[in-house]
């Protein structure tokens, strides 16, 4: 066997990969090849070196936090609603066997017409209307790589950019000390009506705080939702109403919401 | 028993191969974390359509795909050399035999006295990622090469020819390590 031709086998001798014959001819190289027998000896201890070296440990707790993390995964999986828009019917047996059995499509559909109707009447006012589209402005902007309109992690500078694009004044800092660096900010529409949005890092996520005018109790402690794998934090503070969202850890979250 | 709680006993046994996995590409303890976390979830929401017998290199090509994903963000976030760019400027691109005499010292004696540890963790971060992975999988993993083809989805072949050169390269760069460090040993 030509040197070459065993050099680019050599790795796959020593991990017992090679076939009968071609084992067979590699090994009798190396017999009367003195570099190669060399370089296998340095493979072999680079291995073992490597093999010493050992995996990275995982930090402490890992597992209990990935745990958490499943079990949570889990909840929202069971949590979604059930394609089922007739349940309702299930309680009345008697009187689906004698009316449903010959009017049943019919009865479903209208009734399914009637609560998507007043669904649409209703819901443009609802809170879940509203984390709808907090979640919508977010995943947006990520997927848009067009996180911010005005990039600077300078306060002095998102804080003008603001006036006259919204007609209110949000308080603007950076964070980048406590590890939420400002990236910028940017106008969004939420809820019928322009919002601003100021966007703060964590390690590679990106966090979207939006702010807005809205009478609430500064004092009212923030509430946590989840959507779709995302943590969503709301607040008040001085007559404003305060959306944080992120898929980082709801613990991160309250950090910031405490920084703000 | 349930899905999610069958899915923890199989993989919960697998995590400081995946946290290691991901350390190795990402080269950050807290990106590794998140890449972990994130590939579990995933790993559960697709784990109806695990059939194989063995689930750790299903579970590691998870982990290695989300690991990639990051590694592609944040290049887009920080301008960092993607696998490919960096897999054509890497030095073993050069032919294996150019760096070998047979009366140069081998690695071995250059090691002896230098702390190997510190030596093999700078060594392995110097090499991109696609050569990185396949001698994390095999020389701390232990992984035979049809596993590995399994996480990496390339084909045998392919792991065959990345490992020769992985170990080529890395050979190379603890050389160069050792002797920069510690000139008297040669």
């Amino acid at each position: 066997m030509q040197c070459e031709r065993a050099r680019n086998l050599l790795s796959a001798y020593i991990d017992g990969e090679l076939e009968g014959d071609e084992r067979r001819a590699v090994a009798a190289h190396i017999e009367t090849c003195r570099s190669c027998a060399a370089l296998v000896n340095d493979y072999r201890s680079i291995g073992a070196m490597v093999a010493g070296a050992g995996r990275e440990p995982a930090p402490h707790g890992l597992a209990l936090r990935v745990r958490e993390n499943l079990a949570r995964a889990n909840r929202d999986e069971l949590r979604k609603p059930e394609p089922k828009p007739i349940g309702w019917f299930d309680r009345w047996p008697s009187f689906r066997r004698s009316v449903l059995s010959h009017a049943g499509p019919a009865l479903a559909a209208s009734l399914v017409s009637v609560m998507a109707t007043w669904w649409v009447l209703t819901a443009g006012t609802t809170s879940a209307e509203l984390q709808r589209e907090v979640l919508s402005a977010h995943v947006r902007a990520l997927l848009q790589d067009n996180a911010v309109q005005v990039a600077t992690s300078d306060q002095h500078t998102v804080k003008p950019w603001f006036a006259g694009r919204v007609d209110f004044s949000p308080d603007v800092k950076d964070l980048a000390g406590e590890g939420f660096p400002l990236v910028g900010g940017r106008l969004d529409y939420i809820g019928g009506r322009r919002v601003g949005a100021l966007v703060y890092k964590r390690r590679l996520h990106t966090i979207d705080v939006f702010i807005w005018p809205e009478k609430g109790s500064s004092e009212a402690p923030p509430q946590l939702i989840t959507l779709n794998g995302y943590n969503v934090l709301t607040w008040h503070q001085k007559d404003l109403a305060y959306w944080a969202i992120s898929d980082i850890n709801a613990g991160e979250l309250r950090e910031l919401q405490s920084l703000l | 028993m349930s899905s999610a709680s069958r899915f923890e006993r199989l993989a919960l046994p697998h995590l400081e191969a995946a946290f290691n996995l991901a350390f190795w590409l990402a080269r950050s303890k807290p990106d590794a974390e998140d890449i972990v976390q994130e590939a579990y979830v995933r790993a559960l929401r697709g784990f109806d359509g695990f059939r194989g017998e063995d689930i750790k290199p299903w579970l590691l090509a998870i982990v290695r795909n989300v690991a990639y994903r990051w590694l592609s963000n944040r290049k887009r976030a920080h301008n960092i050399i993607s696998l490919d760019e960096s897999l054509a400027g890497s030095t073993a691109s050069e032919s294996l035999a150019d760096h070998i005499a047979s009366d140069e010292p081998s690695v071995e004696q250059l090691l002896v006295g230098a702390v190997e540890r510190d030596y093999v963790l700078r060594g392995l971060a110097e090499l991109p990622p696609a050569f990185r992975e396949v001698i994390v999988l095999r020389e701390i993993e232990g992984l035979a090469y049809r596993e590995i083809a399994d996480v990496t989805g390339t084909p045998i072949g392919t792991v065959m020819s990345r490992l020769a050169r992985g170990r080529s390269e890395l050979r190379t760069v603890l050389k160069k390590l050792i002797e920069k460090d510690e000139p008297n040993a040669v």
